[in-house]
């Protein structure tokens, strides 16, 4: 990687990353890199360790081994809060409003406590409120008093306001219904039409897939196969890939 | 009737200070302090000493016994509380009753168990429509207010109230947004350590000081912040003017002895029919 | 000498009761009693109000401990649907209700005057010389007897259960209804024992009052079992007497350190007690004692194997 020439920094690159809970590891190896403005999405099995790789990257898993670069900064050794202000926006799963807390508070406290630079004005406030138009109607309302959907909403809309180069979305569609899964897809397409690189995991492949643009396959917490997001819904065997025939 | 109503509403403005920072510790801090009820004895006494022992006047020795006793409690916090965080609530409430022995027997260590009394003039009362005011009542109502409104606007409207607010709500969530947990606690303790002084000072205004005056507003100051549902600071106000005015209504019908009886029993009638408070969620965990 | 250690044994065995019935209620059933001393209270006034009525010592003793039986189910009926922290505040105030009633319904109770001439059980057949070694006698007859029945009651599937319950939320959960019935009469069963220690404290002194029961009942009996080790019967012994001992013994302080005076010795025993509780949670959370560490898993397979035994 060659620091004169930014325009060739991935945003998000991982090398030989290794990582896991307790006794053995559960990323064994685990190396990508993240073009800008895309939509990067890794599927692959229960279990194969796309949720640990997710939270390896926040920070809020250690990584054992392996680097992990930010526009070509080391941030592996960054605690979770320290990532958010290098850049790195993360939307966790589940519980990730606050709920007892009004919707502008929620954008407000998404960057009120960041140590440095990332302090959100008016503007990329305005921005970011520009792309989400219902969160910006219920500003007084509780997040808690949202529905699934505009709470998700929310979550982005927080995460964008501390001006992530890259934003990364955990299941984002999990526990939603059908209905506001195509929505909150859409949404995603909007955070990548605005500039930013977005790295996700996903269970729900069918619906993912055709929102983003390169794919890559996790299974046993290794990278089976990175390609296309279009192509591997036309051309591969899904099944197979899990189960490791392809 | 009138007057009761009165002296019932003055009483649950006093008890309503150490509800609300019962209500902040536990919902930042998850376990119910049985300290509370030490901690209004304890910061009294540091006031009197300031006052009587020191000589100086009552307004200054409260603020800086307030101070003393902010000090006090976040280092009590960094001994006791923090070690103990992560063991769940029981082990923190048995610890706070652990503390609650500590402070309430300095007190009588050092003070011994004779009343004591701010040194203040005594005024006369003043009379308002038939009703008796005196002039502690009225101080009470302008601090008590003031000291409630204060702590609503710091919630809601500061940075340090949103962090509290946040790290009550969803602590996992507070930590990625880079609150800092460990400090936010340390300002609960030192916001509840004034409320409590404010009360305390009251108290001793009202009464007089010994080393027991903590426990006898103990179960009031739980029933309030029950009543409110245990986490909504503006509820645990509510229930503690609710606490007051009945204790002082039920005076009519039972010994006034029986205050605290009235407070259990309003306690014992909200967990059979509205265990989540007047105005709280429910909190069921089997 | 040995009338006053005679003395400090029957004063132990008393308070040994009360941690073992505090012992069943928050070391194997996580239900924190914060007014056991309001049960010691109340069983040692329904023990002597019986006595004075003529019924006779163990007629009398058998009234308190269903009078604190039936109170203690109905303060964990209270609250039991609830998380712990609600028991705590019940309890507390129920002791508080207990002192303030014995305070001042005094043509019931005495008032602060208290209840004299409780007849002690036994006195007209024993010479009066050896009459303490005999009440000494029975106060650890019963503390065997309570000892026993809670030992089997801890190995028997109903203590693997509450044990099982206390540790694991998702256990409980899943459990539902059964668990608040068992949770209730653990409660209850632990009442009733403290009835026993308050009537033999009634039977001791012959005549009680409401400073008998102050707050240091309860502390006494948190740091037995703190000290003890949660959930151990056997470290619930060691850890009373040790109290105990500690404790008494600190009186003899008094002829040494010549500028305190009662009451200041009082306060300092209390201070000692609440760093002690707060030592032991933060650096030997199992005590002296421990109970093997199971998990609710297993526990409840014994449960069930042995509930199917019965049944077969």
């Amino acid at each position: 990687m060659s620091p004169g020439r930014p325009e060739l920094v991935a945003p998000l690159a991982v090398e030989g990353l290794f990582a896991g809970y307790g006794g053995g590891d559960i990323l064994k190896d685990v190396s990508l890199s993240v073009p800008a403005g895309k939509v990067f999405t890794v599927v692959g099995p229960n279990g194969s360790g796309k949720s640990t790789l997710i939270k390896t990257l926040a920070g809020l898993v250690a990584a054992r081994q392996g680097r992990i670069a930010l526009c070509g900064r080391d941030i592996t050794r960054l605690a979770a809060a320290r990532r958010v202000s290098a850049g790195l926006a993360y939307v966790p799963q589940e519980h990730n409003v606050f709920r007892n807390l009004t919707v502008g508070e929620n954008l407000k406290l998404s960057t009120e406590f960041l140590d440095g630079g990332r302090l959100a004005g008016p503007e990329q406030r305005e921005r970011v409120l520009a792309l989400f138009p219902d969160v910006a109607e219920r500003r007084g309302l509780l997040a808690g008093n949202l529905s699934g959907g505009q709470r998700q909403m929310l979550a982005f809309a927080c995460a964008l306001m501390a001006n992530p180069e890259v934003l990364l979305l955990d299941e984002p569609s999990a526990g939603l219904s059908p209905k506001f899964v195509q929505e909150i897809f859409q949404a995603v397409l909007t955070v990548r039409d605005a500039g930013v690189t977005v790295f996700m995991i996903e269970q729900n492949v069918a619906a993912a897939l055709p929102f983003s643009d390169i794919a890559l396959v996790l299974v046993a917490g290794q990278v089976r196969l990175v390609t296309a997001a279009d192509r591997l819904l036309a051309e591969h065997d899904l099944h197979s890939l899990y189960l490791g025939e392809a | 009737m009138a007057q009761l109503v009165l002296n019932g509403l003055i009483t649950g403005m006093i008890v309503a200070l150490p509800a609300v920072a019962l209500t902040l510790i536990f919902s930042i801090l998850k376990f119910p302090n049985f300290a509370i009820g030490a901690m209004l004895t304890a910061s009294a006494y540091i006031a009197w000493s300031l006052n009587v022992l020191a000589g100086l006047p009552l307004l200054a020795a409260a603020v800086l016994a307030a101070l003393l006793f902010a000090l006090a409690m976040v280092l009590t916090d960094r001994a006791v509380f923090r070690p103990l965080r992560e063991r769940g609530p029981i082990t923190l409430l048995v610890a706070s009753m652990g503390v609650s022995f500590v402070l309430e027997n300095l007190c009588r260590l050092a003070f011994g168990n004779l009343a004591r009394n701010f040194d203040i003039p005594i005024a006369r009362p003043h009379r308002f429509w038939g009703l008796r005011v005196n002039q502690e009542q009225i101080t009470t109502a302008i601090v008590a207010l003031a000291a409630m409104a204060a702590v609503y606007l710091l919630l809601r409207h500061s940075p340090l109230g949103r962090a509290m607010r946040a790290v009550a709500d969803n602590p996992a969530l507070a930590a990625a947004r880079g609150i800092d947990r460990d400090r936010t606690i340390l300002w609960t303790w030192a916001i509840a350590a004034v409320l409590t002084t404010i009360a305390g000072v009251l108290v001793g205004m009202d009464r007089a000081i010994d080393p027991l005056m903590g426990w006898s507003y103990i179960i009031s100051i739980f029933a309030a912040a029950i009543l409110g549902g245990l986490g909504s600071p503006v509820g645990a106000v509510l229930g503690a003017l609710v606490i007051g005015v009945v204790q002082e209504v039920s005076t009519l019908v039972i010994a006034s002895n029986y205050r605290q009886a009235v407070s259990f029993a309003a306690i014992a009638l909200l967990l059979l029919f509205r265990p989540q408070g007047l105005l709280g969620q429910r909190r069921i965990k089997r | 000498m040995i009338a006053y250690l005679v003395t400090i044994l029957t004063l132990v065995s008393i308070a040994a009761i009360v941690a073992l019935a505090l012992n069943l209620q928050w070391g194997l059933c996580g239900m924190v009693n914060f007014g056991i001393v309001g049960f010691v209270a109340l069983g040692a006034y329904t023990t002597a109000l019986l006595a004075l009525a003529g019924t006779g010592p163990i007629l009398a003793l058998a009234g308190a401990v269903a009078v604190c039986a039936l109170a203690g189910g109905l303060v964990a009926l209270l609250s039991v649907r609830l998380s712990e922290e609600y028991l705590a505040i019940v309890t507390l105030g129920f002791g508080e209700i207990v002192r303030v009633v014995s305070l001042n319904e005094a043509w019931l109770t005495g008032g602060a005057l208290g209840l004299p001439g409780i007849p002690r059980p036994l006195i007209e057949s024993v010479p009066s010389e050896s009459y303490d070694w005999v009440f000494l006698g029975l106060c650890l007859l019963a503390l065997a007897a309570v000892f026993l029945l809670l030992e089997s009651l801890t190995r028997s599937p109903f203590g693997r259960l509450v044990r099982a319950v206390r540790d694991d939320d998702v256990v409980a959960a899943t459990l539902g209804k059964n668990v608040l019935r068992t949770r209730v009469v653990a409660f209850a069963v632990g009442s009733g024992v403290t009835a026993v220690a308050g009537g033999l404290q009634a039977f001791h002194f012959s005549y009680i009052d409401p400073s008998q029961f102050t707050p240091i009942v309860s502390a006494y009996a948190f740091m037995a079992v703190i000290a003890g080790g949660r959930g151990s019967n056997r470290g619930i012994l060691l850890g009373a007497c040790t109290v105990m001992v500690l404790l008494e013994g600190s009186r003899f302080l008094k002829d040494f350190v010549e500028v305190l005076d009662a009451e200041q010795l009082a306060s300092i025993r209390l201070i000692l007690i609440g760093l002690g509780l707060i030592l032991f949670l933060i650096y030997r959370p199992q005590g002296f004692g421990r109970e093997p560490r199971r998990s609710a898993g297993s526990l409840l397979g014994e449960a069930a194997a042995d509930g199917r035994e019965r049944t077969s």
